[in-house]
């Protein structure tokens, strides 16, 4: 049975129907694993041992009738989920050896539901960076061009789902890192409302930015998945006390009668002709559909990335501070006081981009430069949830692309502001904590994929996947040849 | 400035690092000076309408991890973690 393009939905029934074991399922994704990782690099950690026997406890729940949606499916975690007693070393050199004792909310929750985890996945470093370049470990390729950058953070997962080397995966987004490496892979991601996801357990970042969502073949699987990680969890006090809902609920109505807005600095100079054209031509899609398209204004955009990084890497530069390698994470050999501990485990820990971002965040917090920079920054987080409020008065969606460019080759992350500004596409999505889905909506001239981002009201991910799901039942995608 | 932030950050740079990492700070610094432009002033009365207040669990005993589970990602831990030795 070839599994690299079953959806999620397609597997639940031959397992359900017998027509194969989990066990045969886990086997086939390990094998293609071992045949294609060694170039892909998606994967960290294969936890081929861990993931057999997870395969043997789903067999036994389907036999006995009583499967959930992902019981039996093998899914790829990003490196940066805490796995207990698997590694999970956010790509860094500073946690190379780090095993977790404890699951985060997300893999109880899977777990809960018998999937069968394959192993963890390629990312920037500490999740910081756009193109998997970062990684101390593992610099994963592009499936659809192996010259090319998968993207990033989460590029590993995402490249690791474009390949057909999981069913589907967990990333994290800060300013990005599900819906830009989804992009650049050709598969969708999705990342939810700030609150929808325990944050426990997912080694902090930006904590206000932060939030865990899937990687999946189409809308419908990262809806399956998102029913899944969702909901209330007292371990995280920044998660929200709001219904669950069925994410699938939604999709398959029609989008007839929607209004679907374009901000018009999302299609502006910088914004590659590719990208905006095949973005242009889905909203001509959802017109013929019977949506109403309406243009609308988000002046703000010229400020976000800069507020973006101020914000993220302030809270970068205190949460990062934790790692002094005495708890845990990378010790330093020669020391001789508690200060040179600190200093060589940090110096000799951290690669370039994330010191870099240290570096940043300390500077907008020290005194003197906190209200030109951090304090602003928060006045402009406030003015971009103000815009986005305005618009969604008079929309039920919004359409950009999600990305400036198609994937690029590694020699153009070289320049770190260059690399910044090419966030411009997602970041006001995590400063207003609003939900997003990436999907594929076309291919540049070199075939490279193209992504639209839709964005929804707060809590509105129900609307958003049947929007995102009704292009993708129009479309047709290319897979990639490995 | 950037040997005063790398001391902040408890990082160390070699003089040719340093020389790098000003020049990318520079140019990272000028495009956060975008945010000088607008004027507007940050509200945090108005900011707490739109930002989630963290709701704390309530202070009572529970089970704590177990320690071996806590020990064992440090390095040189016997029962406890270990520090160089401070004389003051």
């Amino acid at each position: 049975m070839d599994v690299s393009s079953m959806k999620i939905r397609d597997m639940r029934k031959a397992l359900d129907n017998k027509e194969i074991s989990a066990r045969e399922l886990a086997s086939e994704y390990i094998s293609k694993i071992k045949e294609y990782d060694g170039d892909l690099k998606c994967y960290i950690t294969l936890a081929e041992e861990q993931a057999y026997e997870q395969a043997d406890s789903a067999q036994e729940i389907i036999n006995g009738g009583n499967s959930k949606p992902l019981t039996g499916i093998p899914l790829a975690i990003k490196d940066n989920i805490c796995t207990i007693g698997v590694k999970t070393t956010c790509a860094s050199r500073m946690l190379e050896n780090f095993i977790p004792p404890y699951n985060a909310t997300v893999m109880e929750k899977l777990d809960s539901q018998n999937i069968v985890m394959l192993g963890k996945t390629s990312m920037d470093e500490f999740a910081m960076g756009g193109s998997t370049q970062t990684s101390a470990f593992a610099k994963t390729k592009n499936p659809y061009n192996k010259e090319c950058v998968p993207g990033g953070s989460s590029g590993g997962s995402a490249a690791a789902v474009s390949a057909g080397l999981c069913a589907a995966a967990l990333g994290s987004d800060t300013g990005g890192s599900i819906r830009q490496p989804s992009s650049f892979c050709g598969v969708t991601g999705m990342k939810p409302t700030y609150g929808r996801v325990s944050r426990y357990g997912l080694v902090a970042f930006a904590s206000s930015l932060d939030q865990i969502g899937p990687i999946g073949r189409d809308s419908r699987d990262c809806a399956v998945i998102l029913n899944a990680i969702c909901g209330y969890d007292p371990h995280d006090g920044t998660s929200e006390k709001v219904p669950t809902e069925d994410f699938s609920a939604k999709i398959g109505q029609p989008v007839k009668g929607m209004k679907i807005a374009l901000p018009k600095e999302f299609f502006a100079d910088g914004i590659n002709d590719d990208v905006r054209n095949a973005v242009l031509r889905a909203a001509d899609t959802y017109k013929a559909m019977g949506a109403e398209i309406i243009e609308c204004s988000m002046p703000s955009l010229k400020y976000a990335v800069p507020a973006y990084y101020l914000l993220a890497c302030a809270e970068a530069a205190s949460n990062l501070s934790r790692y002094d390698g005495i708890k845990y994470g990378h010790r330093a050999e020669k020391a001789d006081s508690y200060e040179d501990l600190v200093v060589k485990s940090r110096t000799q820990g951290f690669g370039d981009e994330v010191k870099r971002r240290i570096l940043l965040g300390n500077y907008a917090l020290s005194s003197g430069y906190y209200d030109a920079y951090y304090r602003k920054a928060l006045a402009l987080r406030q003015l971009i949830r103000e815009e986005y409020a305005a618009i969604f008065e008079k929309c039920d969606v919004i359409v950009t692309p999600t990305a400036p460019t198609a994937a690029y080759t590694p020699e153009m992350t070289s320049d770190p502001v260059q690399m910044y500004q090419a966030d411009i596409c997602t970041v006001t999505v995590n400063i207003a904590g609003l939900p997003a889905v990436s999907t594929t909506c076309g291919y540049d001239n070199d075939g490279m994929p193209i992504g639209m981002s839709v964005i929804g009201r707060k809590f509105d991910e129900s609307t958003v996947l049947q929007v995102s799901d009704a292009f993708e039942r129009d479309f047709t995608p290319i897979a990639p040849k490995l | 400035m950037v040997k005063y932030l790398a001391e902040l950050s408890k990082l160390e740079f070699s003089d040719e690092e340093l020389a790098k990492t000003a020049g990318e700070m520079t140019d990272i610094i000028d495009l956060m000076d975008t945010v000088k432009e607008i004027d507007i002033t940050y509200d945090a009365v108005k900011d707490n309408h739109n930002v989630y207040l963290n709701d704390l669990r309530q202070d009572v005993c529970a089970a704590s991890m177990p320690t071996e589970g806590i020990l064992q990602n440090a390095v040189n831990s016997e029962k406890c973690f270990v520090v160089p030795k401070v004389v003051e």
